[in-house]
């Protein structure tokens, strides 16, 4: 019997031994992955990634044939509009993927009559007021489901979260601290632990933001309640309970799972979009202007597609 | 070259600017309050480089000529330089309305404010002298290049006319055919010309912050294997960055960024930190994608980090040089930094120089108006009253 107890014990070490070495071996480090900080907390250290659809649209879509579209042939059916000029050259990669939503419950966002015909509008509008295509500073939440990696540094009365977008950041405040002197575009961020689960209030919104291509907004009136509740090791339940009375007529909950991104020596890569929307914002205010045509402060996009020489498919139909 | 330093200049003005206003409520206060015990350590027993720093005083990078052989000043010696420079008037020369300089009031004596004066003469310790090391010829060269087509730029405007100090080396003439040249260099400072957003400094384009930064403020959050470090500076233009401290290797030499790629070590209780991987299109005085820095961070007491950056770059600099200051512990309340960088979502100055100068070219050619070519935007007139020793300029520091 004690012997048997002996083996046993002796194969659970080895077994962890090796179970331990597997992980090292595998080229991150032992302490960006264990599931428990210092101070007992769940490990949230690393680089994580949203991998859904939220940031084209919160809501349960169809997947559509272009980023911007137009009417096609049948002019009153809106399932059968094309692709628009914007995006035309670039064929099946400027399309949007379909998605079953992030909303919980009935899936709908609950606006007041008046801020459902704004975010029809700002979804009509889309190239003119979405403020990612201007590199403006993303927001919470939108910041936690783009389609780019963002990085948390967890200590013990701070965490900060870094992200690619725009190198934007915000900190998490455990500890006493003072609010921002103005409204923000990121949020003020104040946590605390509810058992194994991070528990952030976010305020002092300037309600400049959306939360994603589809226009849907909120104002500066918005206050946040994030919950983050581990899965795995490298998964996260990632939610968000939304209130704000000038636009929604009752609080509503986003919910999806972030990722741990396990690539060896992952890490965020800049995406210096300030300089990548300079055209977009000041290319009417060249001296020589650099796209097609300025039409005063309206961007006219040409687009040419030139057909290569020797393409196969446009040869077989000139036969 | 001259331009790449007025770019420094202008950008670590603003800094200091900003630092001054925000000290006056709560960082001297700290200091004093604050009683340095020994350097903590995390939960997870690194060394804690945790919290809101900055550098509280005056330093200039070089040291000026007049404290040629000084590496430090005493107490008396900074209260008798504080006095000084506090009876320096620093007013705006801008402020006159009407003027073609004028900024509609809008950097006054308390946008000027400057720190007092530290203990070193200079943030520069190796070459032991406190000064930038000799540039390379090939440097020499690259600068003198720039600085011909800035000149030729600013050839037809008052500032060669009166030979201001901005015109050194150019002359007064007409307008340059060199103008509707494309510049001989990737431009990062302020051109005379408005063609487009490239003629524009960083700064103004909302990207002004540079590695190393030695005037902003910085939040240090730390966690097993990474340091984060988000740096407030340069008005609004503050960015975050994380440093790897996990044994990774450094980015593929193809990839460069803005503010590089850091990689760092533990060296005992110093963290070192090495930077890589420099974008060719962002400037450090001369130095671009060959730039390499070796900074430490070692906590001394719990008020003090000490920093160093030794600063490479062979096709630059004839040696290395390094740069040291002590970074004091602010007040985590009182002491609010900026930590929202949103220069660039109130980025008006931009477009509204660049359609200032269309609206201009419009009246030039309608014979109602001057030639915006002969209009000098180039150069930072700053403000007058009397020269800072620790500058050698009004206003400025560094």
């Amino acid at each position: 019997m004690g012997k048997t107890i002996a083996v046993a014990i002796l194969s659970a070490v080895v077994g962890a031994g090796l179970a331990l070495a597997l992980m090292r071996s595998a080229g991150t480090p032992a302490s960006s992955r264990s599931a428990r900080t210092a101070d007992g907390k769940p490990d949230f250290n690393g680089v994580w990634q949203a991998i859904n659809e939220a940031h084209w649209d919160l809501q349960a879509h169809e997947a559509r044939a272009g980023m911007v579209t137009q009417p096609g042939v049948y002019p009153s059916y809106e399932f059968a509009r094309v692709p628009a000029a914007p995006v035309l050259a670039l064929g099946a990669a400027a399309g949007v993927p379909g998605s079953i939503g992030v909303v919980e419950g009935d899936g709908q966002i609950p606006y007041t009559p008046a801020a459902a015909a704004m975010k029809k509008e700002n979804g009509e509008n889309w190239i003119d007021r979405d403020p990612e295509l201007k590199c403006y500073l993303p927001g919470i939440p939108r910041a936690m489901y783009m389609p780019y990696p963002f990085q948390i540094v967890q200590s013990t009365n701070k965490i900060q979260m870094a992200y690619t977008f725009a190198n934007a950041a915000r900190t998490i405040h455990f500890d006493k601290v003072e609010g921002p002197p103005d409204d923000t575009y990121m949020g003020h961020s104040v946590g605390r632990w509810e058992g194994d689960t991070l528990v952030v209030n976010v305020t002092s919104f300037n309600g400049k933001n959306w939360f994603d291509r589809a226009g849907n907004f909120h104002s500066a009136a918005l206050k946040l309640v994030e919950r983050y509740t581990p899965i795995t090791a490298d998964a996260i339940r990632y939610e968000v309970t939304i209130e704000d009375p000038e636009v929604f007529t009752r609080s509503w909950k986003i919910s999806m799972p972030l990722y741990r991104r396990l690539e060896p020596h992952a890490q965020l890569v800049e995406y210096p979009c300030i300089e990548f929307a300079e055209e977009f914002l000041y290319g009417h205010v060249r001296k020589q202007p650099l796209v097609r045509r300025w039409e005063g402060e309206t961007m006219i996009v040409d687009i040419t597609r030139k057909v290569p020489p020797g393409d196969k498919f446009h040869d077989w139909y000139r036969r | 070259m001259k331009g790449r330093l007025l770019v420094v200049i202008v950008v670590v003005a603003l800094v200091a600017a900003v630092a001054g206003v925000v000290k006056l409520t709560g960082g001297a206060a700290t200091q004093r309050a604050a009683s340095a015990g020994p350097a903590p350590r995390t939960a997870w027993g690194d060394p804690d480089l945790q919290g809101i720093w900055t550098d509280p005083y005056q330093t200039p990078l070089q040291r000026p000529a007049q404290f040629a052989n000084k590496e430090s000043f005493s107490d008396d010696e900074r209260a008798a330089l504080d006095s000084q420079r506090a009876a320096i008037p620093r007013r705006d020369q801008r402020v006159e309305r009407g003027s073609e300089r004028d900024v509609a009031g809008a950097y006054n004596a308390v946008f000027q404010s400057v720190r007092p004066t530290g203990k070193r003469t200079s943030l520069i310790v190796d070459p032991p002298d406190g000064r930038l090391p000799p540039l390379t010829p090939e440097a020499t060269t690259r600068n003198a290049a720039e600085r011909e087509y800035r000149l030729a730029l600013l050839q037809p405007t008052e500032t060669c006319k009166k030979k201001d100090a901005a015109c050194a080396g150019g002359k007064y003439g007409s307008v340059s055919a060199r103008r509707n040249e494309i510049p001989p260099f990737y431009n990062t400072g302020r051109t005379n010309r408005n063609d487009g957003p490239e003629d524009r400094s960083m700064a103004e384009r909302c990207m002004g912050a540079v590695l190393p930064d030695f005037g902003g403020y910085r939040r240090i959050v730390q966690a097993p294997g990474s340091v984060s470090i988000f740096y407030d500076t340069g008005q609004g233009q503050g960015w975050q960055r994380v440093i790897p401290v996990d044994g990774s290797p450094h980015l593929p030499s193809s990839v460069t960024q803005r503010f590089g790629d850091s990689r760092g070590r533990w060296d005992g209780d110093t963290l070192v930190v090495d930077v890589t991987n420099f974008s060719p299109k962002f400037s450090y005085q001369a130095a671009r994608e060959n730039l390499h820095l070796v900074e430490r961070f070692r906590r001394v007491d719990a008020n003090t980090i000490e920093y160093s950056a030794t600063i490479e770059d062979s096709t630059t600099w004839t040696r290395p040089w390094t740069v040291k200051q002590e970074l004091l512990r602010q007040d985590e309340q009182a002491n609010r930094i900026y930590y929202e960088p949103r220069c660039h979502e109130g980025n008006y100055g931009l477009p509204t120089m660049l359609l200032g100068t269309r609206i201009e070219e419009r009246a030039f050619a309608k014979g109602e108006g001057p030639d915006p070519a002969t209009k000098d935007t180039a150069t930072d007139f700053g403000n007058e009253g009397g020269a800072d020793a620790l500058t050698g300029a009004a206003g400025a520091i560094f």
